[in-house]
């Protein structure tokens, strides 16, 4: 059977549905990333709920919960197949590149879930004012894209280190420093009154290039990583 | 052979100017003489990161282990020198604005660099298995590079510095460096790629007779 | 703190020793090619 006559999207379709179902069932990488995300922003709300601080402070500790939360479940997503021995028949039987967007699609659902638990409660538990709303929206959006774009690729090359501990974190935290600093920014300037979708379009062209430059570079490097 | 002998004169000749000429700035004093040597290790932290870089493609490309003995080599010597930049860096800071650190941006960026290198060595160490090392190393310098231009262009606008910082010693780095300064810079910058290509070389050689002796 | 004597003459014998170092290496592993 020649290997298009299924188109790319409906693979990587697949492989998306295969992992959001297997997920389903134990949902040990969603309750690990909520779970991190919801206890660090306690943390952070009970050392500084009732203080009021600066635009660029609550950025800044939002986007800490988030990566660290992303650092604790985002490379299950290949360590599960590993571990599971799933991995194989994965690779046998998928298309490369699918296997790559329909990982890439899990993470960043993920992502997705984890901000839109977060960012409420964190508005809630801080005296953090949104004031352009519109902006935050564009920046978690962005923000994901990036963060899963950077990040999926890493999970895979650490999926096949016999230690991984803290490697996933080590080698994803130099990379992630330009989408960090662009978030950090634009939600800065999502959180205080002077800021706004105009003010901020150099983080959005950064946020926005991060996010293509990054998917594409994995896209040529994973195969290096999975094929064996 | 001869070629080292050079070396040996030019970077004595480097270190005597470096403390017997004038100091380069004026205004920043005595201290600012380690601009003589902490520039030059900072480019050989660059250098030895495209080096590492273009040997991984290739390496990619052909499965040839030779390319990633000299990716290995790069990095760590890379790592060296990016070591070497940010506490020379880091000293010149303290003696100058009485800090060590102000994440100013291009102490941020040799950082990152540093960031990287580390990385890419606990990688390296963490895949026991020899080919697939090679392979996941490749693949994570190459990424890893990809995200330099952001942080050339990113860094110096997001972090302004309220320090003179290195504008003040750039502005003697750029065309505006006085005679008696490039008289020791310049060779300086030779000097130190000299001896970064001469244990680039040595390297090489101790990593693949190792290599090729263990897989005997 | 330190003239700028002694830094220089501490920073040569530092130069020099690592020069002797690279130059003991370089020999060491020119033999190993040979034996090859």
């Amino acid at each position: 059977m020649p290997k298009n006559s299924i188109g790319l999207t409906a693979k990587s379709w697949a492989v998306l549905r295969k992992d959001i179902q297997v997920e389903f069932r134990s949902r040990y990488a969603l309750n690990a990333i909520l779970l991190f995300g919801v206890t660090t922003l306690t943390v952070v709300s009970f050392s500084v709920g009732q203080k009021n601080l600066s635009g660029e402070l609550y950025a800044a500790l939002f986007w800490i919960i988030i990566f660290f939360s992303a650092m604790s479940g985002l490379a299950h997503v290949f360590v599960r197949e590993e571990d599971a021995k799933t991995a194989t028949v994965l690779r046998l039987t998928a298309d490369t590149t699918a296997v790559y967007w329909g990982k890439l699609g899990f993470n960043f659902l993920l992502l997705s879930l984890l901000e839109a638990v977060i960012t409420p409660l964190f508005l809630m538990m801080t005296d953090a004012i949104l004031h352009h709303f519109f902006l935050l929206l564009i920046i978690l959006f962005l923000g994901a894209v990036g963060l899963a774009g950077a990040t999926t690729l890493i999970a895979a090359i650490i999926s096949k280190a016999s230690v991984k501990g803290a490697l996933f974190a080590v080698l994803s935290f130099p990379i992630l420093l330009p989408l960090l600093i662009g978030v950090i920014n634009g939600t800065t300037k999502a959180l205080t009154a002077t800021g706004g979708v105009t003010q901020a379009s150099s983080e959005l062209q950064l946020l926005t290039s991060y996010a293509v430059v990054m998917i594409t570079a994995s896209l040529l490097l994973f195969e290096f990583v999975w094929e064996e | 052979m001869v070629w080292k002998i050079v070396l040996l004169v030019v970077m004595t000749w480097v270190i005597v100017g470096a403390f017997i000429l004038p100091a380069p700035q004026q205004a920043i004093g005595e201290a600012s003489r380690i601009f003589y040597f902490h520039v030059p290790q900072a480019w050989v932290a660059v250098v030895a990161f495209l080096v590492s870089m273009v040997a991984s493609v290739r390496f990619l490309r052909n499965g040839n282990r030779l390319e990633d003995d000299r990716a290995r080599v790069a990095a760590g010597l890379g790592l060296l020198f990016s070591l070497l930049a940010t506490v020379s860096g880091s000293i010149f800071a303290k003696v100058t604005w009485q800090s060590y650190w102000n994440w100013d941006p291009r102490e941020t960026s040799i950082l990152i660099l540093l960031l990287i290198y580390g990385a890419y060595f606990a990688l390296r160490t963490a895949v026991t298995e020899p080919e697939r090392q090679a392979r996941l190393a490749a693949v994570y310098a190459i990424f890893a590079f990809v995200t330099v231009p952001f942080l050339m262009f990113v860094i110096p606008r997001v972090l302004p510095s309220l320090h003179p910082s290195d504008s003040i010693v750039d502005e003697s780095g750029s065309f505006a460096m006085s005679l008696e300064t490039s008289v020791v810079f310049f060779p300086s910058l030779a000097a130190f790629t000299g001896v970064f290509i001469w244990m680039y070389r040595l390297g090489r050689r101790v990593t693949t007779a190792e290599r090729l002796r263990i897989e005997e | 703190m330190m003239s700028n004597y002694t830094v220089l003459a501490v920073t040569l014998i530092i130069w020099f020793g690592i020069f002797a170092y690279l130059m003991v290496i370089d020999r060491k592993t020119r033999r190993l090619e040979v034996k090859k």
